[in-house]
């Protein structure tokens, strides 16, 4: 589903990444540790098209990015689901609206998308709170509508950026397993994070980033 | 791609056309603009009334011109000209000349005014009466009006040359020449109103692109999200756009007004003035194809500086 070969990525000071080689098949479940500036949020902005590598190529579901441009990439876009650790809703838009957005960008009608928000809505638990807006919900809520928008569109492939950065354990621990709940039905999620005594406990892959190096699971030899 | 679609479409209610669609979602987005547009009235109004009044004056102008012009075409038809005698001239030597004039192939009619029936009139249309009337001697001379054979301007202005080397002729004035003036004046002025134009054209792309600007950057986080879950150029830019047509029809319809209340005030003067040239020329106000041309202006000016703003800045706000 993942495959880098040979990627870098280079900063005006700094190597985010240095020939890195990856294989994550689909249907995995795998977290990405690495120290605070290490590049997590790099690779995933790779996977994203919201940068480009210096070098080496990036493939996702078979398909090169490298390859696309302009519709393309917003395209691409729709198929993986994002969750960000700030969770980036809209402040003047209702918990609908915020998780219809990615409906509404591939031409949704408002009866259809209606019916996949509660959906999505359902499955994080806050099928109460469509109506209300984002800022009057705490912390943890924010975050799940955060993800029940990146799962709207059934995308095969999930990728999160600290989504627990801001969460008390418990709640961290109900993030994760709402996670495993998508794995569990053939998602891909890739989840970016440095809160190692929660990642320990769990049964899942871990790839380590470290200088621009890859070490531990799916690492592609070459 | 096509994958994509064909998955999205089965787990729809009902499939839709693609038109269907896009009719659905272009009016979801003119009413979704629209209602955004009270959002704020008080800037927008603000904003609308400077671009109304960009437009309205050289338009304005320009309908005024053109009106004058036809009148200026409508005289045109005067190829008469006036002979002024000399002072000195009697009645009878006067009235000769006239008689003689009328004897010429290349003249076609000859009106004789009598300096006296000059005096007359003179001092009626002047209300100069009592001061005309204690002047011992007429300071008006007698005048033949004079319509030639042939109309084109060599053809007159070498029978005035005639006419000027006649005994007893003081002063030869050919009509077609003031008329020629005017005709130049309307036509200068008609150039720099379309100057003037373009520039306020070129300044409501400015108002137009700076507004869409700020537009956009109020809403940069909504775009960058809608970036990220997927939304296309053509889906970020239509709230844009249909704002600009929205602001184009209300700076349109403002100009329209403006332009039917400076007509209406400019109107009876106007009409005064040209009666004075002996003329029934009124000002006309505003068509429907006036407004017609105003509002679809207006638009697409707004447009154009939408695609050119919204383009440009959907480049460089990227995540
Ligand atoms: N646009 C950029 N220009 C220059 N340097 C950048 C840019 N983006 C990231 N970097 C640098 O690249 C390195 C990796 O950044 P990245 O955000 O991927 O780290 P991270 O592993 O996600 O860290 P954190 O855990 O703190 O989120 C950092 O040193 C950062 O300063
Ligand atoms: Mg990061």
């Amino acid at each position: 589903m993942i495959q880098l070969e040979q990627v870098s990525k280079r900063y005006a000071n700094k190597t985010a990444l240095d020939h890195a080689n990856l294989h994550i098949p689909r249907g995995a479940m795998a977290f990405l540790t690495g120290h605070s500036g290490a590049g997590k949020s790099t690779l995933l902005k790779l996977i994203m098209l919201m940068e480009r590598p210096s070098n080496g190529r990036v493939i996702i579901d078979q398909q090169d990015l490298s390859k696309l441009n302009g519709n393309q990439i917003a395209l691409h876009r729709r198929k993986v689901g994002l969750v960000f650790q700030n969770h980036q809703l809209l402040e003047d838009y209702s918990v609908h609206d915020n998780i219809a957005l990615p409906l509404k960008v591939s031409g949704y009608n408002n009866l259809d998308a209606g019916r996949r928000v509660r959906a999505a809505l359902d499955k994080v638990g806050l099928l109460s709170k469509e109506k209300q807006l984002p800022r009057v919900l705490s912390t943890g809520e924010q975050q799940r509508i955060g993800i029940a928008r990146a799962i709207v569109n059934k995308p095969r492939l999930i990728l999160a950026d600290e989504p627990t950065g801001n969460l008390d354990p418990k709640l961290s621990a109900e993030i994760m397993q709402l996670f495993e709940q998508f794995n569990q039905v053939g998602v891909t999620v890739l989840i970016a994070s440095h809160d190692l005594s929660l990642i320990e406990r769990l049964p899942h892959p871990k790839i380590h980033l470290h200088q621009g190096h890859l070490s531990g699971a799916f690492i592609g030899s070459n | 791609m096509t994958t994509d679609k064909a998955t999205s479409q089965a787990q729809r209610s009902r499939p839709e056309t693609l038109g269907k669609r896009l009719l659905r979602e272009h009016a979801e987005v003119a009413l979704s603009s629209w209602i955004r547009l009270w959002r704020t009235p008080i800037t927008n109004l603000l904003t609308w009334l400077t671009l109304a009044i960009a437009l309205a004056l050289p338009g304005t102008l320009i309908i005024m011109l053109n009106q004058a012009q036809g009148l200026a075409n409508q005289l045109h038809t005067s190829n008469q000209i006036s002979v002024f005698l000399s002072l000195q001239t009697s009645s009878e030597q006067a009235q000769a000349v006239a008689q003689q004039l009328q004897q010429r192939t290349d003249i076609k009619q000859v009106t004789f005014i009598a300096a006296d029936t000059a005096m007359q009139e003179f001092s009626l249309a002047s209300g100069l009466g009592d001061i005309l009337q204690s002047l011992t001697d007429n300071p008006i001379p007698a005048t033949i009006l004079v319509e030639p054979q042939l109309k084109s301007a060599d053809a007159i202005g070498l029978l005035a040359e005639q006419l000027r080397q006649q005994a007893s002729v003081d002063q030869v004035l050919i009509d077609q020449l003031w008329l020629q003036r005017l005709q130049a004046m309307v036509h200068t002025s008609q150039r720099a109103t379309w100057v003037l134009a373009t520039m306020l054209a070129l300044g409501v792309l400015l108002v137009m692109g700076n507004t869409m600007r700020m537009q956009m950057e109020s809403r940069r986080e909504e775009i960058l999200v809608i970036k990220l879950v997927g939304g296309t150029d053509a889906y970020l830019r239509r709230p844009f756009l249909y704002s600009a047509i929205w602001a184009g029809l209300m700076a349109g319809s403002l100009a329209a007004i403006i332009m039917t209340l400076a007509l209406t005030l400019l109107q009876p003067s106007l009409t005064d003035l040209a009666s004075s040239f002996n003329s029934t020329w009124q000002l006309h106000n505003l068509t429907i194809w006036h407004w017609l041309v105003t509002l679809f202006g207006s638009c697409g000016l707004a447009c154009l500086s939408a695609l050119l703003t919204v383009q440009s800045q959907l480049r460089q706000i990227q995540p």
